[in-house]
């Protein structure tokens, strides 16, 4: 699986590796120079590729998640086998997805025997999903899939989701081929009237049909090379993508259920609201029990959730919280990336995690606004993790003078 | 951009350039400057089209005087559209940098068929017909009985021509066929005759190789071009077969029958015409008598009927006096017709030279050698007599008249066989006479000797150095170039034996053997599962692939295969093939993705290009041999060894090995195209074969991918293809296998460019 323990692929299995051709001698015959510079450009690659400007972004996802189930997912070029690898992947990508989406919605489908079936329906609680994704690991793939036939579900899904939402699909396809109804252009057309975007991530090699879908209706189609792109693939779709076309800016009705309900001192502090209730995400299923006064209510109906952000299952409200709206703030406006620059004999450690910087290094990293310079691990974690400079926000005042 | 070659601007109508385009120039600049003839091998989907052109035409300009004509020839009418394309986009180019008209003029020839705009002469489907029904329209004759008789019909858009066509050239520019047709409707001018007319002072023309090297066509099309032309064959990896083609003729009873009946219409007519217009009779004697040498002049529409041997020898001459009057001509035919007959008459096969042939129609019907010379051209000048404007009925006769002619000429370099059967049926008596040219050089030679520089050119002309030999010709430049490539984007494979360790071969003793076709089975229903879309298969002829696919039925290997793609089978009928490949193409384009069965030396091995999705893969299945037990091919082996010193096993080898080269070059149609070549025999991995295959593909072929088995090769078709499916744009071609101006002047470039210069 995608562990880092578990390794690569095994030397037997992969191609005839000449190493000593990428590294070069430098003017004194050493190396060593040569081997950081090479890891540094990978690294500096991997991070150019999310600097994007603030473009208007699909906050508001409503994805559905196609899984290939036929025959050739049984294959073991992924280990397990490719079905189960995905199925795993799949699982942390849910949560992922969620936690930097949090007011978006999701559902799974699966294709197998020429047919599409829904595992789970478009919701926004990441724990079903999650359980649905456990138990599709019984499932025997086998058959062919159909790409028409699980686009024509999902699109019947999406296309009532309110306009200012972003609709995706996710297919994730490791057959070579499709077994379709009927013609796959038309179902092509109306996902691109529907303003539906199809990404794909290919399992095995380029499929022509593949790429003419996701070329035509604005998504990206990627094939893996091995398991840990496969990964990389997959949580790449965790980032909002940007809008395509004509997707009109709107206001969306939120609801903001107070935090826990001892400290809720404002309006809706009524008896009603910390009486104990049943959980209204978990009264359809045998284990739900009686909540305490923890919980959330809905502002607009009452009802009571365990969890957020969910939509409420009575009036249709999306409830989220303060945090949430937060955490999707860094997508519209991600930090500048940093200016690569030589290093300087003045800065001699890096600012964010004070340690000395060394000679093999030989790029620091500095801030547009703070102009304080860090090292290239840091750089890399503040772009993937942090999401905000240290320099900034330790001296916000210049910052903001800087940035305005 | 505008290119420094050697000192010769060049204007070259894309922003960026290929390396092997530059070296291309740079050694077809040299070939022109030294006037001489060269040979050039270049991989398909490089551009070759666009680099000849913009570097003949700014020679033109540069040198006005030593070059004044580039005659394209091509194989196909769509290959002969796409060189239409890429010439109009140069000359756009040019008119754009200039700021002026280019004074030069382009057009393209193509058969009646393609050209004429008549009305009820254009709705028909056949060639023939069309060239016939012309014929009827546009005949010396025709016209003159239709100025007397206005109720006889004549072509309007001939007339048209006719009486203004010649005085108004074509204004420059560039033509297609369909611009030609346009034009040609706006004149009220037949565009068939204005371009032939248009073609002795245009300066670059477009056509079939067929104008050029058929010496029956060739007479009459392209006799007035001069000597200061660059010819170019593209695609001219088949070149000595089409020069041999052109010079053979195959006479079938059925055939002769024909005849015989054209005969006896040619009698009757005689007879009649006998009564009402003794006159016209006499004077064609008359003329025979004077000689044939103005028989041509001002007959320009009747070249349906034209001599299939070069005339300079027969024109000379007047017609024998035994052949002059019509009734004895007839009876000459007759008595030839009757004779083949009887030679077809046999219950062996019977092999002859020409020499042998003639004894033994002298000694036994009396004919010389001389008359029978001069059958072509008398058959031509008594049909015009007799002013018969249906032509299509006397095929047979003038391909017997033909063959009468030829034998008599060539002496050498031609063989008779009579075989009374055919291999595969011999209790079905289907007796035919194949009179076959052996020696490629004499179609050609022509060519070689009038024109300063010919240039032969194709993406698999390997190996070179047999070409000079059977075309008998000695080239100043002979070059292979590769491709330089920012990815590999072709995987060639040798597979050699199955999973089961059984070696694989198409070989004539494991042909039958179960345990071959089922492991090529097997490798098949690997692929297709490991290939995405379009899958295509060579195999060695239609009986192999019959015997093939009959017993993969049996062995339940078809369905195996459907599983994973739908399967689509080359046949011999041509409808029952295109519709095929058209629904190949749709499963493609769908994503059920599909397998194509077809056979080497056929028609989806030729013309057709399987480019992206339509052929990730290119399997084939045995080594192509030709049929070697045919009696055709042995004679041809055999003259080739005792005049040309070339071995049989070497011919044969070079043979397979560029039918070889051409099914796995479909597949690999441009830069950002990718695809996989498995070689299925063992036979391939031994040196002589893997050397003859192109240096493009030879590049290619690691040592650790000669000696696969089944399982291998998927393991390593299944990882090429992920690496292959990552993204590529054109900035990762960039500076190495697409050049920038900047970077082609660059200094390491240019180095780089020599070396590959001198390096082959």
């Amino acid at each position: 699986m995608a562990d880092e323990d578990e390794g690569n692929e095994y030397r037997w299995e992969s191609g005839y590796e000449k190493t000593w051709e990428a590294i070069k001698e430098d003017d004194d015959g050493l190396l060593e120079s040569n081997v950081a510079d090479l890891v540094a450009r990978a690294k500096r690659k991997r991070a150019a590729l999310k600097a994007t400007g603030a473009t208007q972004l699909g906050m508001m996802r409503h994805l559905f998640v196609v899984v290939d189930a036929s025959a050739c997912m049984f294959l073991q070029d992924l280990k397990p086998t490719r079905f189960l690898c995905v199925l795993k992947l799949l699982e942390g990508f849910v949560h992922e997805f969620f936690d930097l989406n949090p007011i978006s919605q999701l559902g799974i489908l699966t294709t197998k025997m020429k047919r599409s079936e829904q595992v789970t329906v478009l919701a926004g609680n990441q724990k079903k999903h999650i359980e649905a994704l456990q138990q599709l690991k019984d499932l025997s793939c086998e058959g062919e899939p159909s790409l028409q036939n699980s686009l024509e579900r999902a699109m019947n899904g999406l296309k009532n989701m309110p306009v200012h939402s972003s609709r995706e699909i996710l297919v994730l396809f490791g057959s070579l081929t499709t077994c379709d109804p009927g013609d796959i252009q038309k179902t092509i057309k109306s996902l691109k009237d529907n303003n539906i975007r199809v990404s794909i991530i290919g399992l095995a090699a380029e499929v022509r049909i593949c790429r003419e879908i996701a070329k035509r209706t604005g998504g990206t189609y990627n094939v893996l090379i091995d398991d840990h792109h496969l990964k990389e693939l997959i949580l790449n779709q965790v980032q909002p993508p940007a809008v395509a076309g004509s997707m009109e800016a709107s206001l969306v009705k939120m609801g903001f259920p107070g935090g826990t309900p001892s400290l809720n001192g404002g309006t809706s502090d009524s008896s009603a609201d910390h009486a104990p209730a049943y959980c209204l995400c978990h009264i359809e299923s045998e284990t739900s029990s009686l909540m305490g006064h923890n919980g959330y209510n809905c502002p607009q109906c009452g009802s009571r959730y365990c969890e957020l952000p969910v939509e409420c299952k009575q009036c249709g409200l999306t409830l989220v919280s303060a945090p949430h709206l937060a955490r999707s703030y860094h997508h519209l406006f991600p930090i500048k990336p940093f200016i690569e620059r030589a290093q300087v004999p003045e800065a001699t450690h890096c600012f964010a995690c004070a340690k000395p910087f060394v000679e093999a290094e030989a790029n620091v990293y500095e801030c547009e606004t703070c102009n304080q310079i860090v090292c290239l691990d840091c750089d890399l974690f503040i772009r993937e993790t942090l999401h905000t400079c240290p320099g900034c926000a330790s001296d916000p005042v210049k910052a903001q003078m800087k940035t305005n | 951009m505008k290119l420094n070659v050697d000192g010769l601007l060049v204007y070259f109508p894309y922003d960026y350039i290929y390396p092997e385009q530059f070296s291309y120039m740079l050694e077809l600049k040299r070939a022109l400057d030294a006037k001489g003839h060269c040979l050039l091998e270049m991989p398909s989907g490089t551009g070759k089209t666009t680099t000849l052109l913009s570097l003949i035409v700014a020679y033109m300009k540069a040198h006005p005087l030593e070059l004044t004509k580039l005659v394209y020839c091509s194989r196909t009418v769509p290959e002969i559209e796409k060189v239409m394309e890429e010439l109009r986009k140069l000359m756009n180019y040019y008119e754009k940098e200039m700021g002026m008209e280019q004074n030069i003029l382009g057009l393209a020839l193509s058969s009646r068929k393609n050209l004429c705009i008549h009305p009820s002469v254009s709705k028909e489907r056949e060639g023939k017909v069309v060239d016939g029904r012309c014929y009827s329209l546009t005949a010396s004759f025709v016209r003159a009985r239709h100025a007397a008789d206005d109720a006889i019909p004549i072509c309007d858009f001939y007339e048209g021509f006719d009486a203004h066509g010649k005085e108004f050239p074509l204004p420059p520019g560039v033509y297609n066929l369909d611009d030609l047709k346009e034009y040609g409707q706006l004149k009220g001018w037949c565009p068939y005759f204005l371009a032939r007319y248009t073609i002795t002072h245009a300066n670059i023309v477009v056509y079939s190789y067929h104008y050029l090297l058929d010496p029956k066509i060739a007479e009459v099309v392209s006799k007035e071009i001069t000597k200061t032309s660059v010819v170019v064959f593209d695609e001219a990896h088949n070149i000595d077969n089409v020069c041999i083609d052109s010079m053979s003729v195959k006479i079938t009873k059925r055939l002769l029958d024909k005849c015989s009946n054209s005969i006896q219409i040619l009698e009757t007519t005689i007879s009649n015409m006998k009564e009402s217009d003794s006159k016209r009779l006499e004077k064609e004697y008359k003329r025979l008598v004077e000689g044939l040498r103005d028989a041509n002049i001002a007959r320009e529409t009747d070249m349906a009927l034209v001599n299939p041997v070069l005339p300079s020898e027969i024109l000379e001459e007047a017609v024998p006096g035994t052949i002059r009057t019509a009734e004895h001509f007839v009876a000459f035919l007759k008595r030839v017709v009757e004779y083949i007959k009887t030679r077809l008459r046999v219950q062996h096969v019977v092999q002859e030279s020409p020499a042998g042939f003639l004894r033994d129609i002298h000694t036994k019907v009396c004919i010389d050698r001389k008359p029978l010379r001069f059958t072509a051209e008398r058959l031509a000048s008594l049909i015009r007599t007799l002013e018969i404007s249906d032509l299509t009925d006397f095929s047979p006769l003038v391909t017997v008249s033909h063959f009468a002619t030829l034998v008599s000429t060539y002496t050498k370099g031609f063989t008779i066989i009579i075989e009374p059967f055919e291999d595969r049926a011999p209790t079905v008596s289907n007796p035919i006479l194949y009179f076959s040219c052996l020696d490629s050089s004499i179609a050609i030679k022509p060519v070689f000797n009038r024109f300063q520089t010919v240039v032969i050119t194709s993406g698999t002309l390997s190996p070179l150095d047999m070409y000079p030999k059977i075309l008998d010709f000695h080239p100043v430049i002979m070059t292979s170039f590769t491709m330089t490539l920012a990815r590999p984007c072709i995987l060639p494979m040798i597979v050699s034996k199955g999973n089961d360790q059984v070696a694989m071969s198409s070989r004539y003793e494991t042909r039958e053997d179960t345990a071959v076709i089922r492991n090529y089975g097997n490798l098949l229903v690997e692929i297709a599962a490991a290939v995405p879309d379009g899958i295509v298969c060579f195999f060695t002829s239609y009986l192999y692939l019959e015997t093939i696919v009959s017993s993969w039925y049996d062995q339940g290997i078809i369905d195996q295969l459907q599983r994973h793609k739908l399967l689509f089978i080359e046949t011999q009928d041509a409808a029952e093939t295109s519709l095929a490949l058209i629904n190949y193409i749709k499963a493609c384009d769908n994503g059920r993705g599909a397998v194509l069965l077809s056979v080497a030396r056929g028609k989806v091995s030729e013309g057709i290009d399987f480019d992206h999705h339509l052929g990730r893969a290119v399997l084939m299945f045995g080594i192509p041999y030709v049929y070697t037990q045919s009696r055709i091919l042995r004679a041809r082996l055999e003259y080739l060894r005792d005049q040309f010193q070339i071995r049989e096993n070497d011919f044969l080898t070079f043979d397979a090995m560029r039918h070889a080269a051409q099914c796995l070059g479909r597949c690999m149609r441009g830069k950002t195209d990718y695809g996989i070549m498995v070689l299925a025999d063992k036979r391939f991995s031994r040196a002589d074969k893997r050397s003859k295959l192109p240096k493009w593909i030879q590049e290619h072929l690691k040592d650790t991918n000669c000696n696969l088995s089944t399982e291998e090769c998927v393991q390593t078709c299944k990882r090429w293809l992920r690496q292959m499916a990552q993204p590529f744009s054109r900035e990762d071609q960039l500076g190495i296998s697409l050049l920038t101006l900047e970077q082609l002047q660059s200094e390491e470039m240019q180095k780089k460019i020599q070396q590959r210069a001198q390096g082959v």
